[in-house]
């Protein structure tokens, strides 16, 4: 479903990936683990197109997405992010609602505009996707009177409307309080059971073992370590991810 | 100060009733004689001379000159003939008092002294002072630089004021015409400042003299009638706009070669409410009777602003998004015009749209010049406006859009625009504020808006002070609602902010 081969991110002098190799299976759940600044954000970022990168190549289900060296891609680079950007739908930390869209607007926006549903259709699903959040009531709320942790869930419905094959998740719940975290991780680990194949930035570490398939150690843009969660937690075998884990969980 | 100026103006109006009312009440109202005699019997010198009043060079009994022309219009207008009455000039307006003609009309510029003891019609000549040097003068280019020299002037002339007041010249009276420019000629006198009519006919044909610099001063030939014939005034009024009107007017001064573009100033009177009323009057009229014209300039000057401004919204716009998102050829230009722009007086750009731009020809109506040099400038600030708006639009947003598949159009246009308007629209309101204001500098390319139409009323009333407040009133009450916009804006962007 998602193939990355040879990754190579510049960001100026600094080399950040060194050649990053990865293969997500249709319906599998990745978990990406690491200290701040390792690159799991970037990582997210260059398969959803938002950052380019200078050697290697991201194939999302069966689109290519090449190097770019240049400053501004071509059209057919531009076009290929684009289809990409369709096929994986993207949550960020800082959830980015429209501000000045209500909530219903700001998850039919893209499927009118961008896919050319019909507003009924449109509205239909987003209704019924905010039954699923058990955010019916909050449909003509503005983004600013809501709680993060409903933001959050309004953001991933958003994405989710566009009927992507794959989610990114980065840090999905890092800027949120503690007592919000659960109900947005409840709305992932939902989409997770039905088969949703799913990259997650995260620092849950009680979540990445329940829900992943497979964790990734990031450290200082190396993939450090990649196995299943049973296997990374309790035996991890390099020096580094010995180090983090110990940190993490202590 | 409402209650007194209407008090004042309602004693001023009513002294200026009995005046004109009494005398024609009991004697033969002037008109009437006139009408009865069968001629009107004007007042000038054939000895001034050409292009006024002449003897014609083939036939001497004769008089010609465009004060003649003009005299026998007058006259048919009235229904009777013209018959000239030989006055020197210099007595022309004590024998006017004494009842010797009607009316005296010899080159006799409307000057606040004359006007303490005579009428004067509205204006039917601007003249200007010409200034006339040797064809051979290398120092003389202008009046600025006639000290210690000898000037000739004719006696009594407002060019005798001027040279006057300009201070250590050298000033020799003439009487006639002809003879300073026989003597400027001779090498007698250094220079000579006349009116550009007297130069245009005794300086300008003189193969050994050239005009120095352009016209200086400006003012008014009026027709000057006895102080208690305000009814005849207000018939020579009358008939002088319907000479302008139907064009005759600027027939006889095409003839005698006496049409140029000052002339159009005639024209003011025209269009304007107070076209009926002379110089004196509008001195003395209430202050509402300028109302009309004011507000017709405040009118124009709305309408420029909203247009220039409709123009700079849009052509700030997009300004801004070449100079952020366009390709780099583009977006260079873009920044470019904004830097030029910003950094060169809105004046100057005027200038060049209207004047400068004829020369290599592209001709720009004054309304369109002023559309287009307020709005491409306030364009400029626009852009930096918009551009603040959408540096305040956090990262994420854009990156949100484009993570959903729109297209960096759509996600500008849905997405980013939206939110930066509104925290641009505060600024965007203070902006057009400040265009409003600026829109008075257009009136230097012949619009007459409000500061133009202030400055053509003042200068003919010399009511700088009460004017000056009623145009600033004006600004203020336009002004002042937009104000209170911005404001109530800028406290609903806080409060959105929480
Ligand atoms: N826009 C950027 N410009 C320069 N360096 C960046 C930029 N974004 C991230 N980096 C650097 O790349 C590294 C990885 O950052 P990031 O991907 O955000 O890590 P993580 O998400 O794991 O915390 C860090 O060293 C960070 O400083
Ligand atoms: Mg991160």
């Amino acid at each position: 479903m998602i193939t990355v081969r040879e990754l190579h991110k510049y960001y100026g002098a600094q080399h950040l990936f060194k050649g990053i190799n990865l293969e997500v299976q249709k319906g599998e759940v990745v978990v990406l683990i690491g200290p701040s600044g390792s690159g799991k954000s970037t990582f997210l970022r260059c398969i959803n197109g938002l950052e380019y990168f200078q050697k290697g190549e991201i194939i999302v289900d069966g689109i290519e997405l090449h190097s770019i060296n240049r400053l501004t891609p071509g059209k057919k680079d531009m076009e290929a992010i684009r289809n990409v950007r369709l096929k994986a739908g993207m949550v960020f930390q800082q959830f980015n609602l429209f501000p000045h869209m209500r909530v219903l607007e700001n998850i039919i926006e893209a499927p009118v505009r961008v896919l050319g549903l019909e507003k009924n259709t449109a509205v239909e699903n987003a209704l019924s996707l905010l039954k699923r959040i058990n955010l019916e009531m909050k449909v003509h709320s503005y983004p600013g009177e809501l709680s993060g942790g409903e933001q959050q869930r309004v953001a991933i419905a958003r994405a989710l409307a566009m009927k992507p094959e794959a989610m990114l998740f980065d840090e999905p719940t890092s800027s949120l309080d503690p007592e919000m975290v659960g109900e947005v991780l409840s709305v992932i680990k939902g989409l997770v059971n039905e088969g949703l194949t799913t990259l997650i930035a995260t620092h849950e570490m009680g979540f990445a073992r329940e829900v992943a398939d497979r964790v990734v150690i990031f450290d200082k843009g190396d993939v450090i370590e990649t196995g299943p969660p049973d296997e990374i937690f309790a035996n991890p075998k390099t020096e580094r991810a010995k180090t983090f884990l110990s940190r993490i969980l202590s | 100060m409402k209650r007194l100026l209407r008090i004042l103006s309602l004693v001023t109006g009513l002294a200026i009733l009995i005046y004109w009312a009494t005398p024609s009440q009991f004697t033969e109202s002037s008109i009437e004689k006139i009408k009865n005699r069968g001629y009107l019997l004007w007042g000038s010198d054939a000895e001034g001379g050409a292009p006024y009043v002449f003897p014609a060079p083939e036939e001497p009994s004769k008089l010609i000159g465009f004060e003649v022309d003009l005299a026998e219009a007058i006259a048919r207008e009235l229904g009777v003939k013209a018959r000239q009455s030989q006055n020197a000039w210099d007595s022309l307006i004590p024998a006017l008092e004494r009842g010797d003609f009607d009316i005296a009309m010899n080159g006799l510029e409307i000057t606040p002294q004359r006007e303490k003891e005579i009428l004067f019609s509205i204006p039917y000549y601007i003249y200007t002072e010409q200034l006339v040097v040797k064809k051979d003068e290398a120092v003389i280019n202008d009046t600025t630089q006639l000290k210690g020299k000898k000037v000739g002037t004719l006696s009594g002339a407002v060019a005798q004021d001027i040279l006057e007041n300009l201070g250590g010249v050298d000033i020799k009276i003439y009487s006639g015409q002809a003879e300073p420019y026989e003597d400027l000629a001779l090498g007698r006198l250094d220079a000579v400042l006349l009116d550009l009519p007297i130069a245009a006919y005794y300086g300008k044909p003189n193969p050994k003299l050239k005009y120095a610099g352009p016209p200086v001063g400006e003012g008014f030939y009026g027709i000057a009638l006895r102080k208690e014939d305000g009814e005849l005034k207000k018939e020579v009024d009358r008939i002088l706009l319907k000479l302008l009107q139907t064009g005759e007017l600027k027939q006889i001064y095409e003839k005698w070669d006496l049409w140029n573009e000052t002339q159009e100033k005639l024209f003011l009177n025209l269009n304007k409410s107070i076209s009926y009323t002379s110089i004196e009057e509008s001195r003395k009229a209430p202050v509402y009777t300028f109302f009309p014209m004011l507000l017709k300039g405040a009118g124009l000057t709305i309408f420029i602003s909203f247009v220039s401004m409709a123009l700079a919204i849009t052509l700030g716009l997009s300004l801004t998004i070449i100079r952020l998102y366009g390709k780099p050829p583009l977006s260079s230009l873009s920044t470019a015009y904004i830097e030029l722009y910003r950094g060169t007086p809105l004046l100057i750009q005027l200038y060049i749209l209207y004047y400068g731009l004829p020369n290599i020809g592209i001709s720009l109506s004054p309304l369109v010049a002023a559309f287009l040099g307020l709005g491409m400038n306030y364009a400029a600030y626009e852009a930096e406006i918009y551009r603040a708006g959408i540096m305040s639009v956090p990262k994420g947003q854009m990156e949100a859009a484009l993570s959903l598949g729109m297209t960096q159009n759509l996600a500008l246009r849905r997405v980013i625009l939206p939110q930066a308007l509104r925290v641009a629209t505060p600024g965007i309101t203070n902006d057009f504020i400040a265009l409003f204001k600026d829109s008075s500098l257009v009136s230097v390319i012949a619009m007459v808006e409000l500061t133009k139409t202030y400055n053509i009323l003042a200068a003919s009333t010399l009511r700088f002070f009460e004017l000056g407040l009623i145009v600033a009133f004006l600004y203020f009450v336009m002004s002042y609602p937009l104000s209170l916009l911005a404001r109530r804006l800028e406290e609903k962007l806080k409060g959105s902010k929480k």
